[in-house]
């Protein structure tokens, strides 16, 4: 902790803050890592982010009997990262370990990782697809009906605590029904067809959108 | 069956003293639990109904719950104001569609006066995307020559009975007390009149920001500068472009991109700045509220047990002196079990009336308070059909009193059949 104790009340907030910022680094980096979690803790021994909500059953195998044409297929918040995108691209010769507190590098390096967030790419391969997947709600448009609009992120918090997920970790959900009695935060399952949305207007920004067919409460087992 | 009711039905009127008061007891309370859930789920609606579209709302770094109180619902007073500086810098974010400042702090005779953008009349929308109508007139011109028109909302215009023309001047704060500083100097022509729409809007004077600025030209540290007055034609050559507003609306062009502007707003360095999602806020503000909700909820329950308790007493007092009726009913033939139902049915008859009584009244205060609620608190009560919730509580004091009316009939099915045909001298 450096002598930050010993010194005056101001001083040690001053490097309190330039602590923090190498960890939120590192905090950056270990959830941009978040599509390969396992690889990612087995390469540099970063510590993650909670983790994002699990489906329960993963689609890694095709399942024996072939489902029927209409049922959703369940993904995992990473079918939306495109396979061979690395967020890790421009920051190769970085290394963590040798920035000091408060270096402004690591300032600046934070903002760069900010905008390449901020404009991580979707995945064509899930476009159009009939899709499954659970998050957390995040409540847009209420009416006497329910919630007509709201955005569903990966995990608790995400709009709140920083920093907040990259663009393909945020689905915009239409329900075709207004969803009853979801509060913000709420966890549910949302199924229906996927679609990418680019926003020409906002450079290189895009996210998804789902039109809802069923929005349902979320469980831990499913039955 | 039928006969038993009968017999229930003329028995109780016998006593129709007495029991009038059980009935009444169960009407008060039957109509403070339904007159609470309306008033409970009328709130919700009248504040999720309050803003729609808007993605942001942007101020003063405070509480996201205070923010939203004082920036849309006019509740409780800005901690701080944020320069237009900062309103600029967020309405130059790449995903930024539209920004809508607002200014507050003064009034009209209690009613808020909010200080906004021409363009407030084509953003702002509430209910489920419903854009703001005139019901007369127009929108204030927000240039120079309209500098002091003002538009009003539904509600000050039916209150106060303002009609397009109409001079009023603005007062100093938020206090109609007649004591706070008046603006008389710059009086407005009130140039359109919105039509009404169930949300604060209805209560709210809307002026441009430039005639805010104007209004407060000759005025330092919260009062009037002696020997300072600047006519209201001479403040038109004043620069009027407001340096801080009290908060903004912002609108998206992506609503994915919301965190990313929240995001923005929050690390602004050159001033403290919070920005809130409408519906995140509203949420907070519900688990804040829903303790109140609940204890109150609790306290009519048992306000309702209570009354329930007060109607097995007096039917089980009651039975004391009906051991005679209830003996010759044994005599002639009547069995145990048809002086339960007796009884039974007697409570269920007195409850039954207590909450029908109760439901009425409830439908009726809530009629008659409609239109001081509006314009008092800016909510709207609707008296219509029963909610599911209010259906529930009708029903649980239905069936509670109907369980609690088992008790003395128990008792007088224990009573033996010579029990009442021996008088006790």
């Amino acid at each position: 902790m450096k002598n930050a104790f010993a010194t005056l009340p101001a001083r040690a907030l001053a490097a309190g803050a330039a602590l923090a910022l190498p960890a939120a680094l590192v905090a950056l980096a270990g959830a941009l890592l978040l599509p390969a979690a396992a690889q990612a803790q087995a390469r540099d021994g970063v510590p993650l982010m909670k983790p994002p909500l699990q489906g329960a059953a993963p689609p890694a195998t095709t399942p024996a009997t072939p489902a029927s044409p209409a049922a959703p297929r369940t993904i995992q918040w990473e079918a939306l990262v495109p396979p061979n995108w690395d967020p890790f691209k421009d920051f190769k010769d970085l290394n963590f370990q040798l920035l000091d507190d408060g270096d402004p590098r690591a300032v600046k390096m934070l903002k760069r990782m900010r905008e390449v967030w901020d404009s991580a790419p979707a995945n064509p391969a899930i476009e159009g697809q009939s899709v499954r997947i659970p998050g957390f709600v995040v409540p847009l448009e209420d009416s006497k009906e329910g919630l007509k609009e709201f955005l569903l992120v990966p995990y608790f918090g995400a709009c709140i605590h920083s920093p907040p997920p990259p663009a393909n970790q945020i689905i915009h959900v239409l329900p075709r029904t207004p969803a009853k009695g979801l509060r913000s935060m709420d966890t549910v399952w949302v199924s229906g067809p996927i679609r990418a949305v680019r926003t020409d207007s906002y450079m290189g920004m895009s996210g998804y959108r789902i039109e809802a067919v069923q929005v349902a409460p979320y469980e831990e087992k499913r039955r | 069956m039928k006969a038993l009711l009968g017999i229930a039905a003329a028995s109780a009127w016998n006593r129709r003293g007495t029991l009038a008061l059980v009935v009444l007891s169960i009407a008060l309370a039957t109509a403070l639990l339904l007159a609470l859930e309306r008033l409970r789920t009328d709130i919700r609606s009248s504040f999720s109904q309050a803003v729609s579209g808007t993605d942001l709302v942007i101020g003063a770094r405070t509480g996201p719950v205070q923010l939203m109180l004082y920036a849309v619902f006019r509740v409780g007073g800005a901690t701080n104001q944020i320069s237009m500086d900062g309103v600029r810098a967020v309405a130059a974010h790449r995903a930024v569609a539209w920004v809508v400042p607002l200014a507050l702090g003064d009034s009209h005779r209690g009613f808020p006066v909010l200080g906004t953008s021409t363009e407030y009349f084509q953003r702002f929308l509430y209910g489920e995307r419903q854009p703001l109508v005139l019901a007369q007139g127009r929108a204030f011109a927000g240039t120079l020559d309209g500098l002091y028109e003002a538009v009003l909302g539904a509600e000050v215009a039916d209150a106060l009975g303002y009609g397009l023309g109409q001079r009023i001047t603005l007062t100093h704060g938020l206090q109609a007390s007649g004591l706070a500083a008046e603006h008389a100097d710059k009086p407005f022509t009130v140039v359109g009149v919105l039509a009404r729409t169930g949300t604060p809007v209805d209560r709210t004077v809307h002026v441009s920001l430039q005639a805010i600025e104007a209004i407060h030209l000759d005025w330092a540290g919260g009062a009037p500068i002696p020997g300072l007055a600047i006519p209201a034609e001479a403040a038109r050559k004043f620069d009027l472009e407001p340096k801080a507003v009290t908060a903004a609306l912002v609108g998206l062009k992506n609503r994915v991109a919301v965190f990313n502007v929240q995001r923005f707003v929050a690390d602004y360095e050159a001033e403290p700045l919070l920005a809130v999602l409408p519906g995140v806020a509203l949420d907070e503000l519900w688990q804040a509220v829903g303790l109140g909700e609940r204890a109150l909820l609790a306290l009519s329950g048992l306000v309702a047990l209570v009354s329930l308790a007060g109607l097995v007493a007096v039917v089980l007092a009651g039975l004391n002196e009906r051991r005679r009726e209830l003996a010759v009913l044994r005599a002639v033939g009547a069995g145990p079990r048809h002086v339960l139902a007796l009884l039974a049915l007697e409570g269920a008859l007195v409850t039954g009336a207590g909450a029908l009584l109760g439901a009425a009244a409830a439908a009726a205060a809530v009629v008659a308070t409609q239109p001081w609620v509006q314009q008092s608190f800016g909510i709207t009560l609707q008296p219509g059909a029963p909610t599911a919730a209010q259906w529930a509580l009708f029903g649980a004091v239905l069936a509670a009193g109907m369980l609690a009316s088992l008790v003395p009939g128990w008792r007088a099915y224990r009573l033996s059949l010579a029990d009442g045909l021996s008088p006790r001298l």
